[in-house]
C-alpha cells in the first residue's frame, strides 16, 4: 500500500462526518429509531476502523524500512502562498505521526463502538457521532499534518468539538458553562502556541538566507524548522527558551497542567465516551505530541525543559491530592488524568520523550479502560455518578468490575502492566538525567522524587476508586439520603437546571419561548428513566459497550511490556538517539537509586494503605455527612480554592477592568467619537439648510456654481495667457 | 457625387444603432397596446416591453467584437465603452420594469403609459451614450430628461409628487439651457457639432477661439453636472427622488446617472487639450460633491431622501474615478468607473425594490419609522436589504466593497491621493446612515397608533431583487475577468 493512503486515513473522518451531519436525520427518521440508530452507528464506527486499518498497514510498512528513511512528507497541493511565506497543506509520514494515528484510530473506533451502545437512548445521537467523527479528523490533521499551520488547524479543531461535546446536553446551563470554560481557558493555551509559532517564523524567515532546505518559504515546516533550528538558535539560548515557552503554554492549555488545568475536570460534563477519548486518550495528550515533535527547540533550552519538569510534577501532585476529597467517579479520573498528564510532562522536561509518548501510548489503554468502566458503572446505577451511592458492584457487573480492575492495577503501577513500565521509564529519565537544569538545579531529578511520591499517591486514590465502587460488601445505594440526588450524565432535568439557576439564557425567551421550553421538558421528562432508588438493581452493560472494555484491558495487561521490551517503542521514535543531548545527560536508569525497588514499593505501599482505609466500603467520616469531613478532604474536593480563586480573579478582575475600560471607553473615546459625530452632524444641518425646497434658491446656487465654475476658467485662462501655449 | 449633383447618402450601418431604435419603437408599440386596450392589458405591455428590451440587448451584446466606428454621418459611435453602458441601461430598465407593476398597482397609478415612457427614457440615455455629436446627446438628454418629467408626476393624487416633477422640469430646462447655449459656443468655435473638433479647434491656437471653446466648455459641462447631481448643481436630487414614485426614483437613480456620466465621459475625453483647466475645478466639484452628500444623508430622515443624497455622494465617487482615468489615462483604465456604474446601479436599484414594498393601498411610506418592522413581513426582502446597503457602505465581498476599492487605488495611482483619502473617509461617514436604513427595517413595529405600511412582495419584486442581490455578490467573485472583458482584452 502506499503511503498516499494516508488521505484516505483523514478523509474516512471526515467523510463520516459529513455522512451524520447530512444524512443522520433522514435516516433515522426513515429506518424509524432502532434501525436508524443502528446504521448510522455502523457508519460512525466504520470509518475509524477502517482508518486503524490502513494507519496499522502504514506503519508496518514504515517499520520495515531502514531507521533513517522512515519519514516521507506528502504535499496535497499549496494552501496559502504570500510573498514570503508558504503554507503547503501536507502530512508527514514518521514513526511518531504513525503512532499518534493508531493511538486516535484504534482507541477511537473502540470507543466510537462504546459510544454506539451508551448513547443508544440519546435522541440527538447523530448529532453526537457527527462531532466525534469530526474530532477524529481534526486529530488526525494535527499529529500528521507537517507544518504549526496545520497543526493548529487540528489544535482549533479539536478544541471545537471538545467544546461542542463538553456542552452535548446544552440545555443544562451548567454543561454549557462548562464548555464555554474549557473553550476560554484553552484561549490562553493559543494565545502562547501562536506567538511561538510567529517567533519561529520570525527567526527563520529573518535568516532565509542562510538555510538549508528553506528555499521555498515554508517556514512553518517541520522539515524547515527542525533542522534550521539548531544553528539558529544554538547561540541565542534567550530566544530557544522564549519560543520553548510559549509553545508550552500552548501545550499547557490543551493538556491542561497547571495552572491551566481548571477546564478538564469541569469537562466531564460530557457524555463519557467524549470523556474517554477526548479528554482522557488523545487531545489532551496533544501537548505531549507537541513537545515530541519538536523537541529540538526544548533540547536547546534546559531553563525551558527544566520548568517543563516542573510544571509537570507540581500538576502531578496536585491533581493527585485533589483526587483524594472528589466524590463524583469521573472526577476521580479526571484529576488522575491531570496528574498523569503531568508524568509526561516530567518525562519531557527531562528529555525523556520518548518516555512521554511512551506514557501517552499505555496512558490512552488504561485510561480509555477507566472511563469506559466508569461509564459502564454510570449507565448501570441510572446515571448517577456519586462513589457514595455504589459499593458492592462487583456482583452485579462482573465483567465491567475484572477489566475495570486491570486497569486500576496499570495505573497503580503494579509490575507487568503497562502502566507500570511508562512510569519507571518516566521516573527513571527524570532522576537520572542531568539536562533539566536551572542556574545548577537539577530540577528534573527533584521531579522525579515528587513523582515517586504521587506514584503511592495515585495507587492510593484509585484503590479508593474502585473499592467504593465495586467492593466493600455495602451497596450504599440501598440507603441514599434524600438530599442527595444531583451528580447527573444525564439530560432528563434540563429544563428545571436552567430555572433552578435563575439567569439562563432561557429565562429571558432568548433562544426558546416559554411554551416551547414546556414542550422540551414534556418532550424530556416523557423518555424520562427511573432514579436511583434503594430498589435498584443494576445490570451488566450491553456487548457493544464490554467488548470494548475487555479488548482495552487486554492492552493495558500486555501492551506495556510488549512496546517497552527490548527498547521497542524507543527505538521505533528515537532510533538514532535525540538531536542534541548527548546519551549521557539523558539516561533511562539511574545508577545509584534502586528504582525498580523504590517505584514496586511506593504501589504497593499506596494500594495497602489504600485497602487498610477503604476495604470495608465508604467510611463514615466520607459519607453524605460533609461535616464529618476531616479538613483536607474538605479542600480537596474544592482543589484546595484554586478554582474558585481563578474564576473569581477572572470575573472580578475581568469585570474591575471592563468597567474601567468602560469609563475611558465612554468618557475619552465616546467624546472624542461623538465630537467627530456631532461636527459631521452640524456640517450636514448646515449644508441642510441650503436646502430651502424654493426652486428660486436652487437655481440661484445653480448660476452661482456656474458662474464660479466660468470664472474659474476665466481666471485659469487668463493667468496662463490667453493665447499661451497651453 | 451622384448624377443629379447631390452628394451620395452616407452608407449606413443601422446595427450601431438598432438597441436604441428598438427600445423607443417598442415603447410606441406598447404605448398603442395600452390605447386600444386601455387599462387591461397592463402585463401584456410589460411582457412586451421586457421582450423588447431583450432583444435589444441581444443587438448590444453581438456588437462586442466587431470594430469600432460611426454611422449617421458621424452622429452614432459603436465603441466597448457605449456598447457596456447601453447594455448596463437596457438592464436597468428591465429590473426597474420587473417591480414597478406590483408597486404602480398598490400605489393606485397602474399606467400602461408608465412603460413607455420608461422604454423612451431608456432609450434616450442610450442615445446620449452612443454619441460623440453634441446636439446628438442633447437630443437624447431631453429624450431622457422629459420622459422623466412625466414619470416623476404620474402620482397624480399627491402633491409631493406634482412638486417633484414641476421642481425636475424646471431645474432641468435651466440646465438643458446651459447645455444648448454650449453646444452654440462651441460650434461658434469650431464650426460643427463633433467632439473631435474641440481638440482640433484647440490645436489651432487662437486666443479668441480658444475662450469661446473653453467658455462653451464650462456651460456644457455645468448642464450634466445638472444630470450627473455634481455639487452645486444637485438640488433638484432630494426633491424629487422623494417626490417621484420610487420606481421612477429608482431608475432615475440608476439610469440617469449611467447615462449623463457616460455623456461626461465622451465630452471630457474630447477636452482632454483643456485638462489644465478643468482638473482642478472638477478636482474640487468631486471633494465637494463627496463630503456634501454624505454629510447631509446623515441628518435625513427619508429613506428616498437619504438615498437621494446617497447618489450624490456616489456621483462624486464616480467623478473621482473618471478623474483618475484622465489624469493618467496610461496607467489607469475605465475599468473603475464603469465597475462602479454597474455596482452602484445594482445595489441602488435593490434598495428601492425593497423600499417600495412599502407602498400599499394608494399609499407609501418612506420614512425611517415606516419600514418598522419590514424584517417580519417580508424577512427575505429586509435580509437583501441588508446585502445592498452592505454593498453601498462598501463591505466586502460586495460589489459595492471592490468598485470603492479599484476606484481608491486608481486615484492613488494616479496621484490624486487626496481624493482618494476623501473619499475613504466619506465611506466612514456615510456608514452611519446606511446603518440607519437597516436599522429601520430590523426593529420592532413600537407603535401601534401608526401602523406601518407593506404591500404583498410580488414575483416581479423578489425576482428584480434577486438578480440584484446575485449581481452584487456574485460580481465581486468574478471581479478579474470583468475587468479584462471592460478594458477588451
Amino acid at each position: 500500500m502506499g503511503y498516499g493512503a494516508i488521505w484516505l486515513v483523514i478523509g474516512l473522518p471526515l467523510l463520516g462526518f459529513l455522512v451524520q451531519a447530512l444524512l443522520g436525520k433522514f435516516v433515522i427518521d426513515r429506518l424509524g429509531a432502532k434501525r436508524g440508530k443502528w446504521t448510522m452507528g455502523l457508519l460512525a464506527v466504520a470509518p475509524i476502523a477502517i482508518a486503524f486499518a490502513i494507519g496499522a498497514m502504514l506503519t508496518a510498512n514504515l517499520a520495515s524500512l531502514p531507521a533513517d528513511q522512515r519519514h516521507f512528507v506528502l504535499t496535497l497541493y499549496i494552501w496559502i502562498t504570500l510573498q514570503s511565506l508558504s503554507i503547503p497543506f501536507e502530512v508527514v509520514i514518521d514513526p511518531l505521526s504513525l503512532t499518534m494515528v493508531l493511538i486516535i484510530t484504534g482507541i477511537g473506533a473502540l470507543i466510537h463502538l462504546y459510544a454506539t451502545g451508551y448513547m443508544a437512548e440519546d435522541k440527538d445521537y447523530p448529532r453526537f457521532f457527527c462531532y466525534l467523527n469530526l474530532f477524529i479528523a481534526c486529530m488526525l490533521v494535527l499529529v500528521l499534518g507537517n507544518n504549526l499551520a496545520l497543526l493548529f488547524i487540528g489544535w482549533e479543531g479539536v478544541g471545537l468539538c471538545s467544546y461542542l461535546l463538553i456542552g452535548f446536553w446544552y440545555k443544562d446551563l451548567a454543561n454549557a458553562k462548562a464548555a464555554n470554560k474549557a473553550f476560554i481557558v484553552n484561549r490562553i493555551g493559543d494565545w502562547g502556541l501562536t506567538l511561538g509559532m510567529f517567533m519561529l517564523v520570525c527567526v527563520l524567515a529573518g535568516a532565509s538566507g542562510s538555510l538549508t532546505n528553506g528555499g521555498d518559504n515554508r517556514w512553518l515546516s517541520y522539515d524547515v524548522i527542525l533542522p534550521n533550528a539548531i544553528a539558529l538558535l544554538k547561540d541565542n539560548p534567550g530566544i530557544a527558551t522564549a519560543i520553548a515557552l510559549l509553545i508550552f503554554v500552548g501545550a499547557c492549555g490543551k493538556s491542561a497542567q497547571f495552572p491551566l488545568y481548571l477546564w478538564l475536570p469541569d469537562a466531564m460534563a460530557g457524555p463519557t465516551p467524549v470523556s474517554a477519548l477526548i479528554h482522557a486518550a488523545t487531545m489532551v495528550t496533544a501537548g505531549v505530541f507537541l513537545l515530541n515533535r519538536l523537541h529540538v527547540l526544548f533540547e536547546l533550552s534546559p531553563v525551558a525543559s527544566a520548568i517543563v519538569a516542573c510544571v509537570g510534577a507540581f500538576t502531578a501532585l496536585f491533581a493527585a491530592l485533589v483526587a483524594f476529597g472528589q466524590t463524583d467517579i469521573k472526577k476521580v479520573l479526571a484529576y488522575s488524568t491531570v496528574s498523569q498528564l503531568g508524568f509526561m510532562f516530567i518525562a519531557c522536561g527531562a528529555g525523556g520523550y520518548w518516555a512521554g509518548m511512551f506514557h501517552v501510548t499505555t496512558h490512552a489503554f488504561f485510561k480509555a479502560l477507566l472511563f469506559l468502566g466508569s461509564g459502564a458503572v454510570i449507565y448501570a446505577m441510572a446515571h448517577n455518578q456519586d462513589l457514595r451511592n455504589y459499593g458492592n458492584l462487583k456482583k452485579y457487573l462482573p465483567i465491567t468490575c475484572w477489566t475495570m480492575f486491570i486497569g486500576f492495577l496499570a495505573i497503580a503501577g503494579i509490575p507487568g502492566l503497562s502502566g507500570f513500565f511508562s512510569k519507571e521509564a518516566i521516573l527513571g529519565h527524570a532522576l537520572a538525567g542531568t539536562f533539566a537544569e536551572w542556574d545548577g538545579i537539577r530540577l528534573g531529578y527533584v521531579a522525579g522524587w515528587v513523582g515517586l511520591f504521587v506514584a503511592a499517591l495515585t495507587a492510593m486514590y484509585m484503590t479508593r476508586m474502585t473499592w467504593l465502587t465495586f467492593f466493600g460488601g455495602k451497596e450504599q445505594w440501598r440507603s441514599i439520603p434524600a438530599a442527595a440526588h444531583d451528580h447527573h450524565d444525564d439530560h432528563s432535568h434540563h429544563a428545571q437546571h436552567a430555572e433552578h439557576e435563575g439567569h439562563g439564557p432561557d429565562v429571558h425567551g432568548f433562544f426558546y419561548t416559554e411554551e416551547e421550553i414546556t414542550r422540551n421538558r414534556d418532550m424530556e421528562d416523557h423518555g424520562h428513566h427511573h432514579e436511583l432508588d434503594a430498589s435498584h438493581t443494576p445490570k451488566e452493560v450491553p456487548p457493544s459497550m464490554w467488548i470494548p472494555l475487555v479488548a482495552l484491558a487486554v492492552l493495558s495487561l500486555g501492551g506495556g511490556f510488549l512496546l517497552y521490551n527490548g527498547g521497542l517503542f524507543e527505538k521505533w521514535l528515537y532510533p538514532t538517539g535525540l538531536a542534541l543531548l548527548p546519551p549521557g545527560q539523558v539516561q533511562a536508569h539511574p545508577h545509584d537509586i534502586p528504582l525498580v525497588g523504590l517505584s514496586i514499593g511506593a504501589a504497593l505501599l499506596g494500594l495497602l494503605a489504600g485497602y487498610a482505609v477503604y476495604r470495608k466500603g465508604l467510611p463514615g467520616k466520607e459519607g453524605w455527612d460533609m461535616a464529618k469531613w476531616n479538613p483536607f478532604r474538605r479542600e480537596a474536593l474544592v482543589q484546595f480554592g484554586y478554582d474558585h480563586a481563578m474564576v473569581e480573579a477572572a470575573d472580578e478582575g475581568g469585570g474591575a477592568l471592563a468597567r474601567g475600560l468602560w469609563r475611558f471607553d465612554s468618557g475619552v473615546i465616546d467624546g472624542i467619537v461623538n465630537a467627530v459625530g456631532g461636527l459631521t452632524k452640524g456640517l450636514g444641518d448646515l449644508f441642510r439648510m441650503l436646502q430651502t425646497g424654493y426652486v428660486r434658491a436652487y437655481a440661484l446656487l445653480m448660476l452661482l456654481g456656474g458662474i464660479g465654475l466660468l470664472g474659474w476658467f476665466l481666471y485659469a485662462m487668463n493667468r496662463v495667457g490667453a493665447g499661451g501655449h497651453g | 457625387m451622384t448624377p443629379n449633383g447631390y452628394p451620395a447618402p452616407p452608407s449606413i450601418d443601422w446595427l450601431m444603432t438598432m438597441p436604441a431604435l428598438l427600445v423607443a419603437g417598442v415603447g410606441i408599440v406598447a404605448l398603442m397596446v395600452e390605447m386600444f386596450w386601455p387599462r387591461r392589458s397592463n402585463s401584456a405591455i410589460i411582457f412586451l416591453s421586457l421582450i423588447g428590451l431583450a432583444v435589444a440587448g441581444y443587438f448590444t451584446a453581438i456588437q462586442f467584437g466587431m470594430p469600432d466606428g460611426e454611422t449617421f454621418a458621424r452622429m452614432i459611435v459603436r465603441d466597448r465603452l457605449g456598447l457596456v453602458l447601453q447594455l448596463l441601461l437596457i438592464g436597468i430598465a428591465f429590473i426597474s420594469i420587473l417591480f414597478s407593476e406590483g408597486y404602480l398597482r398598490e400605489k393606485r397609478i397602474p399606467f400602461g403609459e408608465f412603460y413607455p415612457l420608461l422604454l423612451w427614457a431608456t432609450s434616450g440615455g442610450m442615445v446620449m451614450i452612443a454619441t460623440k455629436s453634441l446636439l446628438i446627446q442633447f437630443i437624447g438628454l431631453e429624450i431622457l430628461s422629459i420622459a422623466l418629467y412625466v414619470m416623476a408626476g404620474m402620482s397624480r393624487n399627491e402633491a409631493k409628487s406634482e412638486e417633484s416633477a414641476i421642481k425636475y422640469f424646471l431645474l432641468g430646462a435651466f440646465a438643458s439651457s446651459f447645455f444648448l447655449y454650449g453646444i452654440a459656443f462651441v460650434y461658434g468655435a469650431t464650426g460643427g457639432l463633433h467632439l473631435d473638433l474641440i481638440a482640433e479647434a484647440w490645436k489651432a491656437d487662437d486666443p479668441s477661439m480658444r475662450n469661446l471653446l473653453l467658455f462653451g466648455f464650462g456651460l456644457i459641462l455645468i448642464g450634466l453636472s445638472f444630470k450627473s447631481a455634481f455639487v452645486p448643481f444637485h438640488q433638484w436630487t432630494p426633491d424629487v427622488y422623494q417626490g417621484a414614485p420610487t420606481n421612477v426614483t429608482a431608475f432615475m437613480a440608476a439610469g440617469s446617472k449611467v447615462a449623463a456620466i457616460g455623456a461626461l465621459f465622451r465630452v471630457l475625453e474630447a477636452s482632454g487639450v483643456m485638462q489644465e483647466f478643468w482638473m482642478p475645478a472638477l478636482f474640487w466639484i468631486a471633494i465637494f460633491t463627496m463630503t456634501l452628500g454624505n454629510l447631509v444623508a446623515c441628518t435625513q430622515r427619508d429613506v428616498k431622501r437619504t438615498l437621494g443624497y446617497s447618489s450624490i455622494a456616489n456621483a462624486g465617487y464616480l467623478l473621482v474615478a473618471l478623474l483618475a482615468h484622465f489624469k493618467s489615462p496610461d496607467k489607469v483604465g475605465l475599468q473603475a468607473t464603469i465597475f462602479y456604474l454597474v455596482a452602484y446601479s445594482l445595489m441602488t436599484l435593490g434598495a428601492f425594490a425593497v423600499v417600495s414594498l412599502a407602498a400599499k393601498g394608494g399609499k407609501e411610506g418612506t420614512r425611517f419609522h415606516d419600514l418598522a418592522g419590514l424584517y417580519r413581513r417580508a424577512p427575505v426582502a429586509a435580509g437583501l436589504l441588508v446585502v445592498f446597503v452592505a454593498s453601498l457602505i462598501g463591505i466586502p465581498p460586495t460589489a459595492g466593497f471592490f468598485g470603492k476599492y479599484f476606484i481608491f487605488l486608481d486615484a492613488l495611482q494616479a496621484d490624486l491621493a487626496p481624493l482618494a483619502i476623501v473619499l475613504a473617509v466619506n465611506s466612514a461617514i456615510s456608514i452611519y446612515y446606511y446603518l440607519g436604513i437597516v436599522r429601520a427595517a430590523f426593529v420592532a413595529e413600537d407603535s401601534p397608533v401608526r401602523p406601518a405600511m407593506s404591500g404583498p412582495v410580488t414575483f416581479g419584486n423578489s425576482l428584480a431583487t434577486a438578480i440584484c442581490a446575485v449581481g452584487v455578490l456574485g460580481i465581486s467573485f468574478v471581479t478579474a475577468p470583468v475587468f479584462e472583458f471592460l478594458a477588451g482584452r
